[in-house]
């Protein structure tokens, strides 16, 4: 008989737990929706904060500079993404080495943000100045491509572990090389794994806020491409937007706790609402990518 | 020939591209302890890890009051999420239908993808509300004459308790799926065997299941860990940062990444400063690979 409460006890908790997993993210939504729909126009989307009043007026900087940000680094961290993988996976010889540098791919995957950011704000803001323009686009883009890199390649290393052995035997068998093999039968099977891999790293860069507002900085403009002339840069010259400040979404979200007294309550909410909205359609390309792939 | 130098030149390619990767890595890492390292000389490393003052103005820096908030949030954050979490896990590889759990699976992996500012904006204007005019008045007014109920704070219901429920709902999803997935990952026939010696679901679950998924599972929970130590965001905006040891559920402290984020601006330019900032990092790094170390040891991987 207590065998069967405890049975029945314990099914209740699990369905209890799952229920709250789903309610806690439900309300979530929906406060973060209710309390975003007054501040949702296309006005408040559209332009840049300079042109209205105060802070956190309009997110359009905020959009634009979030867009840039995660699509570079990804761009930036792909090339070391799958080549160490690659590496990893197919030409290194098992031992010590291998394994103490994918421990070292570990610590960097587990690795804070903020010590991450601090590292991006003394190296790539203060040292390499000249080179960055300072808190700057570049800077936010490698520093974030430092961040999603063990990411990426450890995704790529689970999708080059699908691919079946037989594939690969039977292009050698056929008198490819190794190079032939990977590019011909590893990499475009492994393709959609990696492209997951990449999809889900672009949402990690755009949710990302401590590292980029050590890094990137904050404008309220659009960012604009032109040069001009400084001399404290490299040749002279600062090249628009890459050496400029640029915005992103979670620093105005962030703003709303920094000036509470500047920043609306409701437009607060309404620009971490545009922010879930990015990052899930995001992830939601990801799981379509996975889903295809179960099809196709 | 040719096809014999394409070879060449992508194997030189990937080892190339490794070692930008190794470079970067072993660069940055290094960079963090290199810069902490004069402030551990200056201080002490046991001076610095348990002092409890920390003054610019003095040259004396002593973490001990951050790494207790630190630690308290993320017990706190695990000591909620984990019954939520643990349970999910058993309901989606376990009890659900395969109909039901792939449609509460993504409400779990939608929660991963609401990010830590826009929990902290959640945390500093709902929950944060509700906890102050609901919660903490009810327990401090029932059961103050307990310590950890005092009410302590000024009363804007920001402070340990706030903060470590809203870590607890941030680190449920990571704790939930890697551990559905070692549960999961657990053979049939372990089950079955189980059954068919008469046991009930639930005593196949706690005597077979569970055990066998053991080590997936604390891996999970040591993730949990490393992501709540490193929050920074949801936390400097809802720990309150008043440099003190909490006395109570209700009262602020300060956390290590708080603690950094706060000062590193004003203090990027001055030396000792910045490598006192740098040490906090270091600290906090050298605790997270320890942890990757634990973790790895309990995947099989070292």
């Amino acid at each position: 008989m207590i065998r069967k409460i405890n049975n029945l006890l314990f099914k209740s908790l699990a369905y209890l737990a799952a229920s709250t997993t789903v309610i806690i993210l439900l309300i979530i939504l929906g406060i973060i929706a209710y309390e975003a729909v007054p501040s949702l126009h296309l006005d408040f989307l559209l332009s840049s904060e300079v042109e209205v009043k105060g802070f956190g007026g309009a997110i359009g900087n905020a959009i634009v500079g979030t867009i840039i940000l995660s699509t570079l680094s990804p761009l930036v961290a792909t090339p070391f993404a799958i080549g160490t993988a690659v590496y990893m996976k197919k030409y290194i010889k098992k031992g010590k080495l291998a394994q103490s540098f994918s421990f070292l791919i570990d610590v960097l995957s587990g690795t804070p943000s903020i010590v991450l950011g601090i590292f991006g704000l003394v190296v790539l803001v203060y040292i390499l100045k000249p080179i960055t323009g300072g808190f700057s686009l570049i800077s936010g883009v490698i520093a974030l491509a430092i961040l999603i890199l063990p990411v990426m390649e450890r995704s790529t290393e689970t999708a080059i572990d699908t691919v079946p052995h037989e594939l690969e035997e039977a292009s050698y068998a056929l008198g490819a090389n190794k190079w032939e093999t990977i590019k011909y039968v590893t990499l475009p099977y492994s393709l959609n794994g990696i492209l997951t891999g990449l999809v889900l790293s672009i949402g990690r860069a755009a949710e990302e806020s401590a590292v980029v507002v050590l890094t990137a900085g904050y404008s309220q403009f659009y960012p604009e491409l032109k040069m001009a002339a400084n001399d404290k840069l490299l040749f002279g010259i600062k090249f628009y937007p890459f050496q400029d400040l640029v915005a992103a979404l979670p620093i105005t979200v962030y703003h709303g706790f920094e000036f509470p007294n500047m920043v609306d309550r409701s437009e607060s909410f309404a620009a971490a609402f545009v922010l879930i909205a990015i990052v899930m359609l995001i992830n939601a390309t990801a799981r379509l990518i996975v889903w295809r792939r179960r099809i196709g | 020939m040719a096809e014999h130098t394409s070879e060449k030149t992508a194997r030189f390619v990937f080892l190339l591209l490794t070692l930008s990767t190794a470079f970067v890595a072993f660069y940055f890492i290094g960079y963090i302890f290199y810069t902490a390292y004069p402030i551990f000389v200056n201080q002490g490393l046991v001076n610095f890890i348990t002092g409890t003052k920390w003054s610019y103005s003095q040259g004396i820096y002593g973490i001990r009051i951050f790494i207790i908030g630190t630690l308290i949030i993320t017990a706190l954050s695990l000591i909620i999420s984990l019954p939520v979490s643990i349970f999910t896990a058993i309901f989606l590889s376990e009890y659900a239908s395969p109909k039901i759990a792939s449609l509460v699976r993504p409400f779990v992996e939608l929660l991963v993808g609401i990010p830590s500012v826009v929990y902290g904006i959640l945390g500093l204007y709902v929950f944060g509300n509700i906890l102050r005019d609901y919660i903490i008045p009810f327990f401090s007014s029932n059961f103050g004459y307990i310590f950890l109920f005092r009410s302590l704070s000024d009363g804007s219901g920001i402070g340990v308790l706030l903060a470590s429920i809203v870590l607890a709902i941030m680190i449920m999803p990571t704790i939930t799926t890697i551990s559905e997935d070692s549960i999961r990952s657990v053979a049939r026939e372990h089950r079955e065997a189980s059954y068919s010696l008469g046991a009930t679901q639930w005593e196949t679950i706690r005597y077979v299941v569970l055990p066998a998924a053991f080590n997936g599972i604390t891996a999970a929970i040591v993730l949990g860990i490393m992501r709540a130590m490193g929050e920074t965001m949801a936390v400097v905006m809802l720990l309150g940062n008043t440099p003190i040891i909490p006395g109570s559920l209700f009262d602020t402290g300060y956390a290590m990444t708080s603690k950094i984020l706060n000062d590193i601006g004003n203090y990027v330019s001055m030396d000792e400063p910045k490598s006192a900032l740098f040490g906090i990092a270091a600290v906090l790094f050298a605790i997270e690979i320890v942890f990757v170390g634990i973790s790895r040891k309990l995947g099989g991987k070292l």
